[in-house]
């Protein structure tokens, strides 16, 4: 069919105008079949659109949606883009999203502001579509920008709670300053190559004359961009509090979606990337120690959410370490894998969280395995899959970025793989100590919450179950080599070729020492993790503290901002400037005002000299200019 | 020639009077001081050929309003305040914007003088001349000049019984 | 100095120092007087260029002046009498309630 991306698009639109005019009055069953209708609608539409690209030959499907603007001689256009890559963040985006949907007809059934949760979730979806399938880097910032605008809605969900609401402003806010690099990238690509197409872009870094601007200046400023959106350091610091969200949220835009753009903008520019061997090094070590340092702070959570939240940082981290070796079908790869199991955890913990009525802590849960058996056996099989345990999906791809980022020729080092193996085992290590402290031991729950526990509906536990299959066997698929054409793998270093086996088995003994590692500390009654706990204080605080990176912000920006702000200009400019300038032109015309109303005080004789020198003054003047 | 004198004298009588009534203190005595002026204008007017106009300066001017004058003046205790201090605060800028305005009008006047089409005293005003023009060209002013004097006697109705029902 | 310069400069004084009593005496009958002596300046200058232009219009102007001071009289006398009446006293710098 001829307009079928534009159609992709459009429907999660039409999902969000109808729900967000019409839901609140046709009720809960229409919300649901629309809100969740239109999202597999537009699945189906993907597949169709990825069957007719495979006929073509992969040859990429370009639609022309509507011209924006001319400007001159230039013309900036809504048109949408398809071709491998693009074909793969559709299907996650519209598939995982429609299955998050409908999860979330069981999860939020008793909100009151149900049609006001699907419109934005639906709006998400539209702008993620227009970010993934854009032609040009316009369509996709639009996009990108609606995310952010759809993410602060839905944090803030629940804007009663000033906190929550609070949690959403500052989702926004960080996004905002990766986005003033984005722009800053955008404008030094369009002023020297005059356009803003990606296709276009990347066949002129990749063609023989490279255009003359620095490759690494883009890289870069269009990778702090990719720190806000996906949480790297320094812009990681929303994910965590983003957990004030519904728990379907959480794991839709803050697991499986949004922040994966800023991934596959990185491979979707993969041609100046590959050009740009200074911005890749710096992708790869801010992804790296990302990485690790929030593999450090989800080991301390005890939050359920938050460790999920820290856990999808780190794994961007390592996504981002593969795009920074060049590796950047490899990372979609673990996008993909990471999009089945991250949102499984998630929506498994939405499960737990709905099945003890509200409690989040795991110090007060504990021994839910055989109350709620569906939910615990589709986390552990997830949990399985984010520690690497194989065949399960998260296997193959976290050994994929393993491999690349000791060997790959374009930036791959020992430290390099040294750290990323650390998080990898530390990944493990949290996973399963959550595993242990949500599921297993004694009963910690309080008296309601045990009174209240009970398995999920079917609607949400079928997702789950779906969820868990994909992470079990979604690894079987060879993502890499399907993009190869697409985003080409680097070269190994031919004397590390070598080292490719033993590998593979080190990353097994990583995934299987974590789990070893957390039976030994929380089996039981977690007396030694307590010891252990109690043997490190200083850094323990450390740890909890999320290394004070908040508070450091706090510090050294907010405070610094609020005092210009109020001093500056609250109390200095505004009252002082303006407002002294305002009363002080009315006090000015007050002054004149009663100056000149003494005239009127009543004297008559003073009314006729007046007169009299207002004669005499017209008589001179008239005799003397007349 | 008798006729120059007469005029220059009754002239310098109305000038000398209306100078008197600004120094005398009394508001009797200014009184008197502004008809002894009335009565040497109707002189020159007089003088001039213009009867009808003298006489009714006389008539009006002097039998009725400064009568009227005269009458509020006896009716009143004049007394007071301003008869200690006669002069304003404003002495001062008064005299010296006179001197000005006279300036002014002497240097406008000396210089702008229309010729006299016919000399002075030719032309004479009788009173079958004046009642004429007054009912026949100036109807309408006649009219007019009607009604304003029977507004003014309503007026003076309307201000009198706001005094009496003050007190009644 | 002829005719004609003459009684210009009559009226001239006249209408300037029935100004200048306006200004300068405090006893508001003598005020009302004063300006009595304006508009007679000003009825001299009248009946004199009437009298130079074979027309009637000066003569019928003066008597409307006439009519007119009678007029304001007969109002202005009462209003003062009452405001005497109030104040008590014929000072005008008692008379300033319209004062701002």
């Amino acid at each position: 069919m001829d307009r079928l991306l534009t159609v992709i698009v459009l429907l999660p639109l039409a999902g969000f105008i109808i729900n967000g005019l019409l839901g609140n009055r046709l009720g809960k069953r229409f919300v649901s079949v629309v809100g969740c209708g239109l999202p597999v609608l537009a699945f189906a539409a993907a597949i169709v659109c990825l069957l007719d690209l495979r006929t073509s030959g992969f040859a990429p499907l370009v639609e022309t949606a509507y011209t924006w603007a001319v400007i001159g001689d230039r013309s900036f256009e809504i048109s949408f883009y398809f071709d491998r890559l693009t074909a793969v963040m559709v299907l996650i985006v519209t598939g995982v999203g429609s299955l998050i949907h409908i999860y979330s007809i069981g999860y939020m059934k008793e909100d009151t502001s149900y049609a006001r949760y699907f419109a934005y979730l639906n709006l998400f979806l539209f702008f993620m579509l227009l970010l993934v399938l854009g032609r040009s880097l316009l369509v996709l910032f639009v996009g990108w920008e609606g995310v952010g605008l759809a993410s602060y809605l839905l944090i803030g969900f629940w804007f009663d709670d000033p906190d929550k609401a609070r949690a959403g402003k500052k989702a926004f806010l960080t996004n905002r300053i990766g986005d003033a690099g984005f722009l800053l990238g955008m404008f030094v690509l369009f002023q020297a190559l005059g356009t803003l197409e990606m296709d276009k872009i990347n066949t002129a870094f990749t063609s023989g004359t490279p255009p003359m601007v620095s490759a690494s200046l883009v890289g870069i400023l269009l990778f702090i961009g990719a720190c806000g959106k996906s949480a790297q350091i320094p812009l990681h610091v929303w994910l965590p509090d983003a957990m004030a969200g519904p728990t379907p949220v959480s794991a839709l835009i803050h697991a499986a979606t949004m922040v994966t753009a800023g991934v596959y903008l990185v491979a979707r520019l993969s041609g100046i990337y590959m050009h740009a061997p200074e911005a890749s090094a710096a992708i790869a070590a801010v992804g790296v120690m990302t990485a690790f340092f929030a593999a450090t702070i989800a080991l301390v959570q005890t939050d359920i959410k938050k460790v999920l939240a820290y856990s999808t940082i780190s794994q961007l981290g390592l996504m981002f370490v593969a795009l920074g070796v060049g590796a950047y079908g490899v990372a979609i790869f673990h996008l993909y894998t990471h999009a089945f199991f991250k949102a499984c955890l998630f929506l498994g913990a939405g499960s737990v969280i709905h099945a003890l009525g509200g409690e989040q802590d795991i110090n007060k849960m504990g021994g839910l395995a055989r109350k709620i058996p569906i939910t615990f056996a589709t986390f552990a099989v997830a949990t399985a899959a984010i520690a690497g345990i194989p065949p399960l999906a998260g296997f193959f791809s976290k050994d994929e970025i393993l491999w690349f980022a000791f060997a790959s020729s374009f930036g791959g080092s020992t430290l390099l793989y040294v750290v990323a193996a650390g998080t990898a085992l530390l990944t493990s290590l949290y996973m399963f100590r959550l595993l242990w402290r949500t599921f297993f031991g004694a009963s910690r729950l309080s008296p309601e919450a045990a009174h209240h526990v009970h398995e999920s509906p079917p609607s949400m536990t079928g997702i789950l179950i779906v969820l868990a299959a994909l992470s079990a066997v979604g690894g079987f698929v060879a993502l890499p080599h399907f993009l190869e054409p697409l985003l080409p793998l680097p070269e190994v270093r031919a004397e590390l070729v070598a080292f490719e086996a033993p590998l593979l088995y080190v990353s097994v003994a990583l995934a299987f020492a974590g789990l070893a590692g957390a039976a030994f500390l929380y089996g039981g009654n977690a007396e030694r993790a307590e010891r252990l706990r109690r043997g490190f204080p200083m850094l323990h605080r450390v740890l909890t503290g999320k290394y004070f990176v908040d508070e450091a912000y706090e510090r050294f920006f907010d405070r610094p901002l609020f005092w210009i702000s109020e001093r500056v200009f609250l109390q200095f400019g505004d009252r002082k400037l303006f407002d002294g300038t305002l009363h002080g032109i009315a006090g000015l015309g007050r002054r004149t005002a009663s100056a000149l109303a003494r005239v009127q005080n009543g004297d008559l004789h003073l009314y006729a000299f007046l007169v009299l020198a207002g004669i005499v003054a017209t008589l001179a003047w008239s005799w003397h200019h007349g | 020639m008798i006729e120059t004198l007469l005029l220059w004298l009754f002239a310098g009588t109305a000038l000398l009077a209306a100078a008197a009534m600004l120094v005398l203190r009394h508001p009797m005595r200014v009184a008197l001081a502004l008809v002894v002026t009335m009565l040497a204008l109707a002189g020159v007017y007089a003088l001039l050929g213009v009867h009808v106009i003298a006489v009714f300066q006389v008539l009006i001017y002097v039998g009725a309003v400064m009568v009227f004058m005269v009458y509020v003046i006896m009716l009143l205790d004049v007394r007071d305040r301003s008869y200690s201090g006669k002069f304003s605060r404003l002495l001062v800028p008064g005299i010296v914007g006179f001197l000005l305005l006279l300036a002014v009008l002497a240097h406008a006047l000396w210089q702008d003088l229309p010729a006299p089409s016919g000399a002075a005293g030719e032309t004479a005003f009788g009173v079958q001349q004046f009642s004429v023009a007054f009912l026949n060209e100036y109807w309408l002013h006649f009219e007019l000049i009607s009604v304003l004097l029977v507004v003014a006697v309503v007026a003076a109705l309307a201000v009198i019984k706001v005094g009496r029902r003050d007190h009644g | 100095m002829d005719k004609t310069q003459m009684l210009v400069a009559l009226s001239a004084g006249l209408f300037a120092l029935g100004l200048l009593g306006v200004i300068v005496r405090r006893n508001v009958l003598v005020m009302l007087m004063c300006m009595e002596l304006m508009l007679n300046g000003v009825n001299v200058l009248l009946v004199t260029f009437a009298q130079q232009s074979h027309s009637t219009v000066g003569a019928v102007l003066v008597f409307l002046v006439f009519v007119v001071a009678a007029a304001e009289i007969a109002i202005a006398i009462p209003i003062v009498l009452l405001l005497a009446r109030r104040k008590r006293t014929l000072d005008i710098d008692a008379y300033v309630d319209l004062k701002g």
